[in-house]
């Protein structure tokens, strides 16, 4: 009889273009958009546009700016305008994403000779520029941040003798004329980029599994919400009276969603795989128990809303909040980590925390069934859950 | 239509005694009874709200009655393997649109609880009854109305069912269509299958049902065969019926009340029985000539069911709106 139901919902979606795009085409489709968007903002495909502005005609005013355009992480904007002024509105009318203006001779001594004006909705786009300016100074124009830092120093040691500044100055032009001679690698801080231990790209890791439990969630709360239909429809009226009742319908219906969802998740990752070298096929029967625990915790909380709700519509619209809320705050959305702790902490509560953590645990960090146990409860007990609910609240409505 | 003979022996298909169910403090069926033979169509007949959905969900075994028993050829329907030998008949389309008419009577027969090799026996014999075997093959959002209903009943059929219970089985189909679905249900009976139709169709009952119950007030206060229902309480006499030309003033309205009319369609048509002839009719209009009631028309003809269901419905000179 479940075989019976579930041949059903296979015939039923398959007829169903439109429902058949949504469940295998649209996944696949928004995981692309979200690893590009996402692998560009956390990696080096990240290049801010930036328009320059400088106030000051100098040597090292020339030098800052051909070190500045040679920067590969910005796309600086091709004009050069002269004024604070300038450079500001170019950012106000969105030209570029930051700002940056030599507004003072770098080689001085006075306060803050390079100003980043940020638009505030790209903070980060700041701290970024910031950061690469300071970089330049310690290295193509590391003379100048010596020569800046010069006077401070002298006053420490109670001043230079005339031939310390004479070796100085030797120094100094020397390191103006070789940048190259300048030992980078004697900075204070070093960044690694690091690998997964599986070899796959974090970004696109996390996002494979971000997007896969939101679709699962999605697909879920679309195919369960047919038991909906079959109630009014007089169906479950008809099956209420045979050896089946509702319990075959919503065991059926479980299995059914959770073989979808396995399909479902194994597109994304299929493209993850082809397009950005995820390993899922080193990692393949870990990957499918996280993927068939996920799809039947999605398939149990669909059944579950569906079948308390009494209408389609009513349906759709607590389905569409539940959803968009576990997916904001279980990092579908926007990872965890950039949420505040105390969101960080409600995200447990959502399966997207739990398959995001699952899918990054097994293909970033290579972890072991045993490691991954703590994601696998959360994910079984809701499926179980979810379908227990939904079969005792069935029965209960054929007695209404 | 004749009422099929029963073995001394054998029991009712469907037999309900002192049936009482209620919702909180509102009694909702007050000691029923109702016997269905096998072989014969019963025509539960009542205005909305009167308790139809209410018995037929009780006979399903989904509503647990205060008191009372329900049978199903001598079996409590308490019993689960007892509800197995009702076919329900939903009056919404209670099928899968998306599924082929074979498909859809396949996925019924596997739900009901027969085997692959039984499906495909009961599927063949049931599309073959309700003479659906011409469109197997077709998906059921492209079937008409007609048909659609038609494959209603045949996945009701699938496990050869002792009762089928068929909630308002004509609704939104036309006349044609109507007829056929008649014979295919007259032709279920053949098979001994006992049939129980809730439906405002009453001439659809009076066309079709050996008995007839009309359930009000939580219990059937009159039930037999149709005619006999209507000789037994309207004798010789015929329905006139007044076509309005134009509606009523208060005056003439209270005076229609006071000689004893009904009113329907909105107050533009009247009735009243007598036991009239040509000559009471030339009276009535000079009457109503003087009342200063324009009338359309004015015609007699023999009650009906639906003559029955107001007399017993409605208080006389009760609008209908």
């Amino acid at each position: 009889m479940i075989l019976a139901m579930l041949k059903v919902m296979a015939l039923s979606l398959i007829r169903d273009r439109g429902a058949l795009a949504m469940a295998f085409l649209l996944p696949p489709t928004i995981f692309v958009i979200f690893a590009a968007i996402f692998s560009g903002t956390s990696g080096d495909e990240l290049r801010l546009k930036l328009a320059y502005g400088s106030a000051v005609a100098s040597d090292v005013a020339t030098r800052f700016e051909t070190a500045i355009r040679a920067e590969p992480s910005l796309r600086v904007l091709p004009e050069t305008s002269n004024s604070v002024e300038a450079v500001r509105e170019r950012v106000q009318q969105g030209e570029a994403d930051v700002g940056l203006v030599l507004r003072d001779d770098l080689a001085g001594t006075g306060d803050s000779p390079v100003l980043v004006l940020v638009d505030p909705g790209k903070l980060m786009g700041g701290a970024i520029v910031a950061g690469q300016v300071q970089r330049i100074l310690a290295g193509t124009l590391a003379d100048v941040g010596v020569k800046r830092m010069a006077p401070s120093i002298e006053a420490l040691v109670g001043g230079f003798t005339p031939q310390q500044n004479a070796q100085l100055d030797a120094a100094l032009t020397q390191m103006a004329e070789d940048p190259a001679s300048t030992d980078e690698s004697s900075g204070v801080v070093a960044q690694e980029t690091l690998q997964g231990r599986s070899g796959s790209g974090a970004t696109v890791t996390y996002y494979a599994g971000a997007v896969a439990i939101l679709f699962l969630l999605f697909s879920a709360m679309q195919g369960a919400a047919t038991l909906i239909e079959e109630r009014n429809s007089g169906i479950v009226d008809r099956l209420a009276v045979g050896p089946s009742g509702t319990d075959v319908v919503v065991i059926g219906k479980f299995l059914f969603l959770t073989l979808q969802g396995t399909l479902q998740v194994a597109l994304i990752f299929v493209v993850a795989a082809l397009a950005y070298k995820v390993d899922v096929l080193g990692r393949l029967p870990v990957w499918l128990l996280i993927t068939v625990l996920s799809s039947a915790a999605a398939a149990g909380l669909g059944l579950a809303v569906a079948s308390a709700c009494t209408t389609k519509q009513q349906a759709q619209t607590v389905s569409t909040f539940v959803v968009l809320v576990f997916s904001a705050i279980g990092g579908s959305m926007v990872p965890r980590f950039m949420m505040p702790p105390w969101l960080q902490d409600i995200g447990w509560y959502t399966p997207n925390a739990w398959a995001i953590e699952a899918y990054h645990g097994v293909l970033w960090r290579d972890e072991t069934l045993t490691d991954l146990t703590a994601s696998f409860l959360p994910l079984a007990g809701l499926a179980l859950v979810g379908v227990l609910v939904a079969v005792l609240v069935s029965r209960w409505r054929l007695r209404l | 239509m004749p009422v099929p003979l029963r073995a001394a022996a054998e029991p009712h298909a469907l037999d309900i005694n002192q049936l009482t169910v209620s919702y909180g403090r509102r009694q909702v069926l007050n000691h029923l009874n109702l016997q269905i033979e096998p072989g014969s169509i019963y025509g539960l007949l009542g205005p909305n709200g009167a308790g139809k959905t209410t018995l037929i969900r009780t006979i399903c075994g989904r509503i647990v009655p205060q008191s009372g028993t329900v049978s199903i050829e001598g079996r409590s329907n308490r019993k689960k393997s007892t509800l197995r030998r009702i076919g329900l008949v939903p009056q919404e389309i209670g099928l899968y649109s998306h599924l082929t008419v074979q498909e859809n009577l396949e996925a019924f027969g596997r739900l009901s609880g027969l085997s692959g090799s039984e499906t495909r026996d009961a599927v063949a014999w049931a599309a073959d009854v309700t003479r659906l075997s011409q469109r197997h093959n077709e998906r059921l959002d492209i079937l008409s109305g007609g048909w659609k209903r038609r494959v209603n009943i045949a996945a009701a059929i699938l496990h050869h069912p002792a009762l089928l219970i068929l909630d308002e089985p004509t609704v939104g189909v036309d006349v044609d269509a109507r007829n056929e679905l008649h014979e295919v249900i007259r032709d279920l009976t053949h098979a001994g299958m006992a049939v129980l139709i809730a439906t405002h169709d009453l001439d659809q009952a009076e066309t079709i049902c050996s008995s007839v119950g009309f359930l009000l007030g939580g219990t059937i206060v009159t039930a037999g065969a149709p005619q006999a229902l209507i000789d037994q309480e309207f004798g010789g006499r015929t329905v006139v019926i007044i076509e309005l030309r134009k509606p009523l003033n208060a005056q003439q309205r209270s005076a229609l009340q006071k000689a004893g009319f009904i009113a329907s369609n909105g107050d533009m048509t009247w009735s009243i029985l007598g036991e009239t002839n040509d000559s009471t009719s030339s009276a009535l209009s000079v009457r109503l000539d003087r009342l200063g009631i324009a009338t359309r028309e004015i015609r007699h003809r023999k009650p009906g069911l639906d003559t029955l269901f107001l007399h017993l419905t409605r208080k006389p000179g009760e609008g209908v709106s």
